[in-house]
């Protein structure tokens, strides 16, 4: 019940917008602002560092917060990260750390000592209650200028609000994977319970985590982004259009129902992805676009090293969908084909 | 030609000038459009509005008679509701392109979204290029026209009208099959394409509806007529009871569930199981009660709309012109004003003499648009959009063929002689988000004249109340599974929902979890039976109540549940000459309008006795519960000592 907004710039192309990246997704957030008038949130995809990770926690506001941020910075120590660089910024607590193990039982043992909101080598999510333009003030988001990011407004339906139920929602356990999105998987639990199954945790009980989780599992797994895009069209249920990104790439996945909307606009230099083409237009006033409405049951993928667009359309492109052994394809595909509204 | 630029101004300004344009004959232009939203909705003059670039959602929407010219593309709902006019759309259309429209033209160069045409009555929606899945899902009437490839599942579930298909046909929907089209119609189809200039050379295919889930295939056999009590389960009527052994034979006969009138009727926890803490055995005992009490009850006005102004928080249940006959609809009229309370449209249309009676009338929008058009939201004191009711709650409605006589299908803009179900789920709102679109596109179109409220069945309202709350709705209508219905499964009507004073609990606690309480007014409906359980459901937190069943009764029903059948002996619940002709109009108002003033001074009375000198004053504090249920329901105290 939501809007989402994703940017992404290809091959170092940097078209003039006449507004940095973070404004660029504010601009396209604000736009769709009624429709999720609670909370709002950016992943950003800042220039990573080698063998930095960047981490950012939820702290109390006001009293409690030193007491948050002494015990997270402990436990940091505890677990084999130095500090370089932090901030205590709204509701957040943000660091770079010098870390080189393995960022997923890093980050399940760092949970511990902290709420953590996203991990990563470029990955920087903030999110808080509120609206774009007060929330972009408040953490200085018109200072991003990066290469790619997605946002969210949210308008909560099953869970309250507060700043963890805001999106984007980090892949929990995966580095620089965060997701945006708008509608209600539907097999929330069974999918959950066999992603746990494999060893995978959860922080919320929210669908858009788990799409997160599902993607980078796959993509531990050794699958590509492209084929796990692919794959959750005939694992999850329910009405979705979503947003995926990774340190290089941004990609979409649309419900057979096409309940939910969005719009892109692509051009040689950028890809934009909004919920309505109201967002796009943003970014270019006064300009009527040529922008396309992507079909039910499809997904698609932008790298920013490659101009080369991939979009699927699974049941033209006969591809199988049970890639990883992850059984479900046919019986599946045939009930999908029976669903009704 | 004026010309106005969107960059500078709002679309709600926008709005407002064209429709002074409109008066006066003047066209316009409209520059930097960017895809905003609700573009010339609830026009209806025929200007030219020349749009010089993209239009975002419901673009030309619920208008009668202007032309628009849209360069580039449109968003979701273009036309919305259209009943004459054209809109010439440049580019690409989104999704539900047409929904609902029922006259004019609506023209898309480009490709058309998803379900182009949901649920259009009349007109014709052209599409130069492909559409996209289900183009014309449940079409009751018009021509969808598609240059290009169909889509999947083309036709899906139509009810009549007809598409015309120059490219592939990609795949029929349910229902759905392939006609020979004659030379006239083609004629017709290539004549219209010429006049937009759209070339085509090839042979078009026609799609209609087979027909065949059109009907049910066999019929209900008629009821022994049984007491609506041997229907409730009290003691000793739990098994093989007369009911029970209704209910198997007609299946046994007919292969499926059962449809009946009325809701819920086996025993729940109800406002008969609270009390008043107070003994109000003396009420009443003072003739001038009424004059001394404050019971008028304005609701509605959260968004700056003119307010309902009730005599007594008391209104009148939407029950549809279809399911009651028009004298039963004009009774309710004539009640509601002598009382100076509301009455409501319900599904599938505003009927005009009641209009004319009612000095307050509803206008309410349903799923499948039945009825639906600008001129009823125009001339209504408020909007309603009906989510669900609590006899059925997530089920549309249905109207058996007996009933949806030829007048019955010309004010709902559909075929005559169907076994009409109507859609469950509006085709635009399918989440929080959208209804909040359409909540502003009613507001544009009625100038943010009158409030606008929802209809929802209790299910989960727990939840449903705060997205109400966020999307801008002035009041919700709250319905209880002992609500009534024209028609229904019979299992569904008995075991589908929750009980009224558990929805309004939860609705309050829904209220009080994200700190709100008090800010959405509840108007509480479902087996609310006189001005003694109206106290009550004041008293626990509901706005105002309204009555449905309780009127039929008040003007005759004698409670069969054949409602659905079509020949209710009072003439209420029937569109049979031979039965309407015998429900006197005035005589039944006075009866209605006789009860309802009863309700006026038990309420009084009871807030009297209470010492309290205003209905509001009423609260949680003077109830109890006499039963376990009803205190775990409503978490009032449990005191079984108040039993008499």
């Amino acid at each position: 019940m939501c809007s989402i907004a994703g940017i992404l710039f290809k091959n170092g192309k940097r078209p003039n917008l006449g507004m940095t990246t973070g404004e660029a997704l504010t601009e396209m957030m604000d736009a769709c602002r009624h429709r999720g008038p609670d909370s709002a949130g950016w992943a950003l995809y800042k220039e990573p560092k080698e063998g930095r990770l960047r981490l950012r926690f939820f702290v109390n506001r006001g009293a409690g917060q030193s007491e948050d941020i002494a015990r997270i910075r402990e436990g940091l120590a505890r677990h084999g990260a130095e500090i370089v660089e932090d901030e205590a910024i709204g509701c957040t607590y943000g660091v770079v750390v010098k870390y080189s193990g393995h960022v997923q039982q890093f980050s399940y043992a760092v949970e511990r000592v902290g709420h953590l909101v996203s991990v990563g080598s470029s990955l920087d999510i903030i999110k808080d209650v509120g609206q774009p333009y007060g929330l972009q003030k408040l953490y200085d988001i018109g200072r991003f200028d990066g290469s790619h990011g997605i946002g969210h407004t949210r308008l909560a339906t099953e869970t309250g609000v507060h700043p963890e139920t805001a999106h984007p929602f980090w892949a929990t356990g995966f580095a620089d994977v965060a997701t945006v999105h708008n509608g209600q998987i539907t097999n929330y639990w069974i999918m959950r319970r066999r992603l746990e199954r494999r060893g995978m945790e959860f922080r919320t009980e929210n669908d858009t985590e788990l799409i997160a989780v599902y993607l980078a599992c796959k993509m531990s797994q050794g699958v590509l982004m492209e084929d796990a895009l692919r794959s959750s069209l005939d694992d999850l249920d329910g009405t979705f259009s979503y947003l995926v990104a990774t340190k290089d790439s941004i990609g979409y996945a649309k419900d057979k129902l096409a309940a939910k909307p969005m719009v892109k606009y692509e051009d040689d230099d950028m890809i934009a992805l909004a919920s309505e083409e109201v967002a796009l237009n943003r970014l270019f006033p006064g300009r009527a676009l040529d922008t396309t409405e992507p079909p039910p049951l499809t997904c698609g993928l932008w790298s920013r090293q490659s101009t080369a667009l991939t979009g699927f359309h699974p049941e033209t492109a006969g591809v199988s969908s049970d890639v990883a052994g992850w059984t479900l394809s046919k019986e599946k595909a045939s009930r999908g084909r029976e669903a009704r509204w | 030609m004026v010309t106005i630029d969107l960059a500078q101004t709002p679309v709600r300004k926008l709005n407002e000038t064209l429709r002074g344009f409109g008066a006066t004959h003047q066209n316009a232009e409209i520059i930097n459009p960017d895809a905003k939203h609700y573009i010339g909705v609830g026009l209806i003059s025929p200007i030219l509005v020349r749009i010089r670039g993209s239009a975002g959602y419901y673009c030309g929407g619920l208008c009668d008679g202007p032309h628009f010219q849209v360069d580039k593309n449109v968003s979701w709902g273009v036309g919305d509701n259209l009943l004459r006019g054209s809109i010439v759309v440049g580019g690409n259309a989104s999704a539900i392109a047409g929904v609902g429209m029922r006259g004019g033209e609506i023209v898309v160069k480009g490709n058309i979204g998803s379900r182009a045409g949901q649920v259009m009555k009349k007109g014709t929606l052209c599409c130069a290029g492909n559409a996209n899945f289900m183009a014309g899902y449940m079409m009751y009437g018009g021509r969808v026209i598609i240059v290009g490839n169909s889509g999947e599942r083309v036709g899906e579930d139509m009810m009549g009208g007809e598409i015309y298909v120059g490219g592939n046909v990609d795949s029929l929907g349910n229902d759905a099959v392939l006609a020979d089209p004659s030379s006239t119609e083609i004629e017709s189809v290539m004549t219209f394409l010429d006049r937009y200039d759209l070339p085509f050379r090839g042979a078009f295919k026609k799609i209609v509806c087979s027909g065949k889930t059109l009907r049910y295939a066999t019929a209900e056999p008629r009821l022994r007529k049984l007491p609506f009590y041997s229907f409730s389960s009290g003691a000793g009527q739990d098994y093989w009871n007369v009911k029970v052994q209704e209910d198997i034979r007609v299946k046994a006969q007919i292969g499926r569930y059962r449809i009946r009138g009325y809701g819920a009727s086996r025993h729940l926890p109800h406002f008969s199981d609270i009390a008043f803490k107070k003994d109000i055995a003396g009420a009443g005992k003072d003739p001038e009660v009424i004059s001394k009490i404050n019971l008028r009850t304005f609701i509605g006005d959260n968004h700056g709309g003119r307010p309902l102004d009730l005599s007594m928080p008391v209104m009148i249940a939407p029950m549809s012109f279809g399911a009651l006959s028009a004298q039963m609809k004009i009774a309710l009229g004539i009640a509601s004003r002598l009382s100076g309370i509301s009455e409501n449209s319900g599904e599938g249309g505003m009927l005009s003499a009641e209009r004319a009676e009612a000095r307050q009338m509803i206008a309410q929008c349903l799923a499948g648009r039945l009825g639906w058009n600008v001129h009823d939201m125009k001339r209504a004191d408020c909007v309603e959009i009906y989510i669900s009711q609590g006899a059925k709650p997530g089920l549309g409605g249905q109207l058996m063929a007996e009933k949806l006589t030829k007048e019955i299908a010309a004010v709902r803009g559909i075929p005559a002689g169907m076994d009409l179900r109507s859609p469950s789920r509006h085709p635009d709102i399918l989440g929080g988000d959208d209804l909040i679109m359409k909540v502003e596109e009613f507001r544009e179109a009625t100038g943010w004249r009158v409030p606008i409220s929802i209809k929802l069945g209790a299910g989960r309202i727990r939840d449903d109340i705060k997205i109400a709350l966020k999307d801008g709705i002035d009041f919700i209508e709250l319905d209880g599974m002992q609500g009534g219905t024209g028609a229904a499964g019979s299992e569904v009507a008995e075991y589908v929902g929750i009980p009224t004073i558990s929805g309004l609990q939860e609705a309050l606690d829904g209220l009080e979890e994200i700190e709100c309480a008090g800010r959405m007014p509840i108007v509480l409906m479902g087996g609310i039976k006189d001005g003694v359980d109206a106290a009550k459901a004041i008293a626990l937190g509901a706005t105002a109540v309204a009555f449905g069943s309780t009127m039929l009764i008040a003007a005759g029903c004698i409670t069969c549940m054949q409602c659905s059948v079509g020949s209710c002996v009072i003439g209420a619940a029937t569109q049979d000459p031979e039965h309407t002709k015998r429900f006197d109009i005035e005589k039944r108002a006075i009866q209605i309008h006789r009860f309802l003033e009863a309700v006026r001074w038990q309420l009084a009375a009871i807030v009297s006795e209470h010492g309290y000198a205003d209905v509001r004053q009423m609260s949680r504090k003077d109830l109890v519960a006499l039963t376990p249920e009803a205190a775990a329901l409503t978490r009032l105290p449990y005191d079984p000592g108040y039993r008499r």
